[in-house]
């Protein structure tokens, strides 16, 4: 009976269209006393006192309650795609005014941890240099590392698909070679290419290059027998079960390995400038201001990374989309 | 596709193969750098730029047998600060303590992701975005960070092998605990199991496969981890800290016998995983 009744108070709630007004309060109330307290805090340098810090501790949690009992309205109720984004948008505005707060409250100096604010000022500020580091490291390293490994792979395991004596021969070192740690790759071919982008876009280049070569051999290959039974008995030519079967099977093994290489391709850059950059790039401003406990622009840097990062994920995850619609794993 | 004994013959062809274009390779990569040095007249006990290619102090490619003597002098004694054996044995440690922590941190959010609906939704997609970052950035600043709190030695760095296993780790736990059919499901209810025995002899063991493809995954990236986490601070033992050392020191071949080294380490790690997955599940295969 209790479930009964819930669930038809749940409804009514629905048709009334609106999420539980107890949960939107407690998370408004929570974040506006968050919000008030950096506002008061803003100029001052002292240490709040503990019934202030309490109260923010009180605050966050109210604030986590509501928002955990309005995620909670959201996932048993219809809704379209932003209305189910929300509870995660408001987890990380929370999260970011909890920490403002909680840093200012403390008054923890920026050297060891920057506020939310801080960090988006200097963002704004180094703006020109940051520009600079994104355009070697994003542009010159990842991407024209990227391009150039997975166009090496692509004919490479086009090669081994067609050899039972190249798979038997080969693929056993291209699980060998993925596990490099790249860190270990970077002094090599940092001594090889010189301190300039040459030598982390090869970095890349090889990071990149075995996980497609892995998955699209796999692809090629591991392909349904009834599919192939089936070009052949329409009598498919060699070059049409090809382009019609195998390379269709291929495809979403290889948008596998392109969104796993674009991840690679980042991390392969950053590390690579670890080791040795020419006073650029974003890899080196990491280390260098890590280092010196710049941590505000180490963060932006960070940021500045990650958003690349997920925007290039984003861009083949479409294209994923746009080519392989038809799988089984997009079908609606 | 293992190194299975069919392979073998294949493997041993590319691998004849590849040492047979590394000479050629070694040659022009050396050689204008052989020549000039003769031409400035470096005093070198070999003939010809074509010799001298072979014997360089600083060679753009090592020769096979200056990678030989630089695994030599890197491998022994085996108990030395200096050589490879125990550098690697402590970045190997470091990654499976993360690993083993990163196990259990992703054990507990797994378990929120699948009993509440509201914490997945709120928490999810920062996950899932998080493997398209490249977390590895925050490495540096984390090692500076845990130092200033007092955290130094080995821990440090699994945690943050840890820290970067623990987003893969987490997914495929709960994608695993979430892979019992709802048949075996509805079984247990006859049987009245409770949720917690539900839980505990069906979820928790249709999980574990998925757990140690996430390891396998991720052990790489841990190991990463590791290393950069051994760069980033004054360390006293790991590859990582010979790493930037030979970075420093430029000593080429010394760069070389260590990349071969991290990948055998990485090789080793994963079938460390591997082993203790036929271990801990041995009912598949």
């Amino acid at each position: 009976m209790a479930t009964l009744g819930s669930s038809l108070a749940g409804t009514t709630r629905a048709e009334g269209g609106g999420p539980p007004l107890s949960a939107v309060l407690a998370l408004a109330a929570g974040q506006a006393f968050l919000l008030l307290f950096v506002l008061l805090w803003w100029e001052r340098t002292d240490i709040a006192a503990p019934a202030w810090q309490l109260g923010l501790y009180l605050a966050t949690l109210v604030a986590a309650f509501g928002l955990s009992r309005l995620a909670g309205w959201i996932a048993e109720h219809p809704a379209g795609p932003v209305v189910r984004f929300l509870p995660a948008a408001f987890t990380m505005i929370l999260t970011l005014l909890a920490a403002e707060a909680l840093l200012r409250a403390y008054q923890v100096p920026a050297g060891l941890i920057p506020t939310p604010t801080e960090v988006l000022t200097v963002l704004w500020q180094a703006r020109d240099v940051l520009l600079q580091d994104t355009f070697q490291t994003f542009v010159m390293e990842a991407v024209i590392g990227f391009l150039i490994g997975v166009g090496v792979a692509l004919p490479v395991s086009l090669l081994i698909a067609r050899s039972g004596f190249l798979q038997r021969g080969m693929m056993p070192y291209a699980a060998a070679f993925s596990s490099i740690p790249i860190p270990a790759l970077a002094p090599v071919f940092v001594h090889m290419f010189g301190l300039d982008w040459q030598s982390k876009a090869a970095v890349v280049a090889v990071t990149v290059f075995f996980p497609v070569v892995v998955n699209v051999v796999r692809g090629l290959l591991e392909i349904d027998p009834r599919l192939l039974d089936l070009m052949r008995s329409y009598a498919a030519s060699d070059r049409q079960i090809f382009a019609k079967a195998r390379v269709p099977n291929a495809l979403p093994f290889f948008f596998n390995a392109l969104k796993l290489g674009t991840t690679l391709a980042m991390i392969g850059a950053i590390v690579g400038e670890f080791f040795g950059a020419t006073g650029k790039g974003l890899g080196f401003r990491i280390q260098i201001e890590a280092g010196r406990f710049g941590f505000d622009i180490v963060w932006a840097a960070i940021i500045v990374a990650s958003t690349l990062g997920i925007a290039w994920f984003g861009l083949v995850a479409w294209l994923e989309r746009r080519f392989t619609a038809w799988h089984v794993s997009l079908r609606e | 596709m293992r190194a299975r004994a069919g392979n073998l013959g294949p493997m041993a062809v590319v691998a004849a193969a590849a040492v047979l274009l590394y000479l050629p390779l070694v040659v022009i990569a050396n050689y204008p750098l052989a020549q000039r040095a003769l031409e400035r007249g470096a005093v070198m006990d070999c003939e010809g730029p074509l010799a001298c290619a072979f014997s360089l102090r600083n060679p753009v490619i090592p020769a096979p047998g200056q990678l030989f003597t630089g695994i030599y002098n890197l491998l022994l004694p085996l108990d030395s600060p200096s050589a490879i054996p125990i550098n690697a044995f402590w970045t190997g440690a470091e990654t499976l303590v993360g690993l083993a922590l990163a196990a259990l941190v992703g054990f507990l959010f797994a378990v929120g992701l699948v009993l509440s609906r509201a914490f997945e939704l709120s928490v999810l997609p920062w996950i899932v975005a998080s493997q398209t970052v490249p977390i590895i950035a925050l490495a540096p600043m984390l090692v500076v960070l845990l130092g200033q709190y007092g955290v130094q030695g080995w821990l440090p760095k699994a945690i943050i092998a840890a820290y970067i296993a623990f987003f893969p780790v987490t997914i495929g736990l709960a994608k695993g605990l979430r892979s019992p059919d709802s048949l075996t499901l509805d079984l247990m209810k006859t049987y009245r199991a409770t949720t917690f025995q539900t839980f505990l002899k069906v979820r928790l063991p249709a999980s574990l496969p998925y757990l140690f493809t996430a390891f396998r995954i991720s052990t790489a990236a841990a190991l990463i981890g590791a290393i950069i986490a051994e760069m980033s601070t004054i360390s006293f033992y790991g590859l990582g800290k010979m790493l930037s050392e030979n970075a420093r020191a430029s000593d080429v071949v010394g760069t070389w016998v260590l990349m071969i080294a991290s990948a055998a380490l990485g090789i080793l790690l994963v079938a460390c995983v591997g082993w203790v997955e036929r271990l801990v599940t041995p009912w598949r295969r």
